[in-house]
């Protein structure tokens, strides 16, 4: 049986090499974050009939935009794109409108006039129209007054404008919006605050649990897994600068959340294989209790990756990029458990033991 | 074994009618269904599923009050009913803003600018001549208690406040209204946006700095009506803080697509459960088939707002829930090996992993729990659902994976080969135990 103790010292290492990484990129590089957190548009384009790349759709999208102006990120994803486009931080709530209305219209223009107008088969218009409003005025008029029917308000309004989203049927050809989303600035400097006060709620309540549950040296063992994890997860995001939002947030949750599962399993048999034994060393303590749960963390690894790998295989755009780091998550929660934390709990005791014998040495020493 | 055959076969057509009750709903008498996830009202689907259009109004002023806050509410509510949206929901975000969801996306930018307008209220006489506007109106309020001399009766009424020239305007007016009580044309309408909230008739000229509006309101129709009245003179104006519109198309692709990816994530599991353990993998099979029924029930039944990463933490779940299992099946495989007999290993498998499952579990919890609590949006969706997965996937684990066995071995049902033993290791040999 190989000895993942005696070598863990390679783990360390490729733990160490992986964290400075990371922190080296978040601190130089940090986040590519999305128009959630940044406040910006993102529009989604469905496109049929003629295939696209993403090089020759940003090019059109700069050509559109003028001024030197250029999409943040052009994402292909099947037929669909999605175009990004960030606003200045300084950017007043009129301007921003109306540069939001004419980035719209340039682009979906330009891209009308590449791929053609949408050519929809089998849309049934009434479908999410609005009905009419019926005039209500029984709820609040006086009973004894003679009222004048209030307007048919939104007769007049349910109209598609060529720039709007559009709703029902099946996309022949052509290229049509099929999703937006716009974002103001100060909106997503909120939405930034309020994730990261999530992630430090969860990490001080998991933290709380840990210490609360589990004896200090496997408590700490247990965080500093968590950390790593955590860490080598944002430290991939940032280092691939792939694009952070709100749902990566979860994901990044979820993961501190569920990491820690092979670890305490771990922990637990350590535990247990404490109480039973007093002959061998922690280092194979450590060694039997990680080699006894391997099926399970091996098993168990691949059930959640078997649903998770299945929404990410088969899941449209936005589900793919919650999804993902969740997978990458939960890899590294498995390496960190099964590789890091038994080594580290047996170095620690190890350490502890010869520190106290090397006191009592002392301690000894004085007295005689 | 008779008694545990008949258990066994009682907990699977439980299962089975729980799965029918989870996809069909069922009647429970003539007045009250319980809704399956195929009702119409069943499963209640976020916007980014069913297409629609969310705007985020944020309040242009630096610290608005809750009251001036609910009046904007309330302005929003009676303009999306206006215009027909009766499907739409208002909602506060935070201290200074207002969600408005609307499952339509004809046009947004007009809902943008309607919605997010200046609210106009106006009085005017009964030739449709403007007689004064809402920023006149010093204040409006519901009350109630008597309104005329000499009737005890008392009824809710809306009292209005003027200003100085608003009174003056109010005076001129209803002078002109009384006179022409005999033609029937002595009214003054209230109109908000150009739609009629009230025309109350004049019967003398009011010159004061307060009159009263009375009609048989309810309770709720004076607030309303007051409280239109007052957002009529809103002191802010309201920014347009996000715009967020998905087509039924694509949300559609996406519910498909998400439980495309469910089913056979699930499959994928049943199947790894069955092989690598065998009938134990059978009674976690079950189990899990429980859960689903479950949480389908769940998700028909509690209205909660169902999102794609809503979906994602349903079947994320599937592969959690299936964890416990996995912890208490390796675990009864070591005391099988160590020379147990099937009863007892089952028996001390249970317990000893047990607080393993319960330890690991917590953490993802307290993920969920805060996810839920705190998040807004899709997210909010993913944290409840998460919460809900665990905590379903948790009991049917360990309860009703159980309570499977005990009747698996209550049947006889003892070869060690069955719980997971490789067959050199069955018999004889699996006395050997394990190296600790």
């Amino acid at each position: 049986m190989f000895d993942i103790v005696q070598k863990k010292w390679i783990f360390f290492g490729i733990s160490i090499v992986l964290c400075l990484i990371s922190i080296v990129s978040l601190i130089f590089r940090g986040f590519n974050l999305d128009t959630d957190f940044s406040g910006g548009i993102a529009l989604t384009y469905e496109v049929q009939g003629e295939d696209f790349s993403t090089e020759d759709m940003s090019a059109l999208i700069s050509d559109a935009l003028g001024d030197g102006k250029a999409a943040s990120s052009v994402q292909k994803s099947g037929n669909d794109v999605i175009i990004k486009v960030g606003y200045d931080s300084g950017i007043s709530d009129e301007e921003r409108v109306e540069f939001s209305n004419s980035v719209r219209e340039s682009i979906t223009t330009a891209l009308e006039g590449k791929f053609g107008a949408p050519v929809v088969e089998g849309a049934d218009a009434t479908e999410t129209a609005a009905e009419p409003a019926t005039a209500d005025t029984e709820a609040t008029a006086d009973p004894s007054a003679t009222v004048e029917p209030a307007a048919t308000a939104a007769a007049d309004e349910t109209e598609s404008t060529a720039t709007g989203v559009s709703t029902a049927g099946t996309l022949v050809s052509g290229v049509r919006l099929t999703s937006m989303d716009d974002i103001s600035p100060s909106s997503g400097r909120e939405l930034a605050r309020s994730a990261l006060w999530m992630s430090i709620l969860a990490c001080v309540a998991i933290l709380l649990y840990v210490t609360f549950r589990f004896e200090f040296t496997s408590g700490c063992v247990a965080i500093i897994a968590l950390v790593h994890d955590v860490l080598i997860l944002l430290g991939i995001y940032s280092l691939f600068y792939v694009s952070v939002n709100i749902n990566f947030i979860a994901a990044v949750l979820t993961v501190l959340g569920y990491s820690i599962n092979n670890t305490i399993v771990i922990m637990d048999r350590i535990r247990e294989n404490t109480r039973n034994s007093r002959k061998e060393s922690y280092g194979e303590i450590a060694n039997n209790s990680i080699w006894q749960t391997m099926t399970r963390s091996i098993n168990t690894t691949i059930t959640t990756l078997l649903t998770i790998g299945m929404v990410y295989i088969i899941g449209v755009a936005s589900i793919k990029a919650f999804a993902l780091p969740i997978i990458i998550g939960i890899v590294i929660g498995f390496f960190s458990s099964v590789f890091i934390t038994g080594p580290l709990w047996a170095t620690w005791r190890d350490s502890a033991v010869n520190a106290k014998r090397a006191a009592a040495g002392n301690k000894g020493g004085k007295k005689k | 074994m008779s008694r545990s055959l008949v258990k066994f076969a009682a907990i699977i057509l439980v299962i089975a009618a729980l799965l029918y009750v989870g996809v069909y709903g069922l009647d429970f008498t003539d007045k009250y269904r319980i809704p399956g996830i195929t009702d119409s009202d069943g499963i209640t689907q976020g916007l980014d599923l069913k297409g629609g259009t969310v705007i985020v109004f944020r309040a242009a002023a630096d610290d608005p009050s809750e009251e001036d806050m609910d009046n904007v509410v309330n302005l929003l509510r009676r303009r999306l009913d206006f215009q027909g949206y009766t499907e739409a929901s208002v909602t506060m975000q935070g201290s200074n803003k207002v969600r408005v969801e609307i499952p339509d996306v004809q046009d947004s930018d007009t809902a943008v600018e309607t919605l997010g307008a200046t609210a106009q209220l106006e009085f005017k006489d009964a030739n449709g001549n403007l007689i004064m506007s809402g920023s006149e109106v010093k204040n409006a309020s519901s009350e109630y208690g008597q309104t005329e001399q000499g009737i005890s009766r008392n009824s809710y009424y809306i009292s209005m406040e003027f200003t100085p020239e608003g009174q003056q305007k109010f005076s001129e007016a209803t002078k002109t209204a009384a006179a022409a009580a005999s033609s029937g044309n002595n009214y003054i309408s209230i109109e908000m946006d150009g739609n009629v909230l009230t025309a109350p008739r004049v019967h003398e000229q009011i010159d004061s700095d307060s009159c009263i509006i009375t009609g048989e309101f309810t309770a709720d129709e004076a607030s309303a009506l007051a409280a239109n009245i007052k957002s009529g003179q809103l002191p802010f104006s309201l920014a347009v803080d996000e715009v967020k519109v998905v087509s039924a198309t694509l949300g559609e692709e996406a519910l498909t697509k998400a439980v495309t990816a469910g089913i056979i994530g699930l499959i994928l599991v049943l199947l790894f459960m069955l092989l690598i353990y065998r009938l134990q993998g059978l009674m976690a099979d079950i189990a899990l088939l429980f859960y689903i029924a479950v949480v389908m029930i769940l998700l028909a039944n509690l209205h909660i707002n169902i999102t794609l990463p809503g979906i994602a933490g349903v079947i994320l779940a599937i592969g959690m829930a299936v964890d416990a299992n996995v912890v208490i099946f390796e675990r009864v495989k070591e005391e099988l090996k160590l020379g147990k007999t099937v009863r007892s290993a089952v028996d001390a498998g249970f317990n000893r992993a047990l607080s393993a499952v319960i330890d690991s579990n917590v953490t993802t919890i307290i993920s969920a729990i805060i996810l839920w609590w705190l998040g807004t949006g899709t997210i909010k969706g993913f944290g409840i659902t998460l919460l809900m997965g665990i905590v379903v996937s948790m009991i049917s684990a360990i309860f009703v994976t159980r309570f499977l066995l005990k009747q698996m071995i209550g049947m006889n049902v003892k070869n060690p080969w069955l719980y997971g033993l490789s067959k050199s290791k069955t018999g004889s040999e699996s006395v050997k135990g394990g190296k600790a």
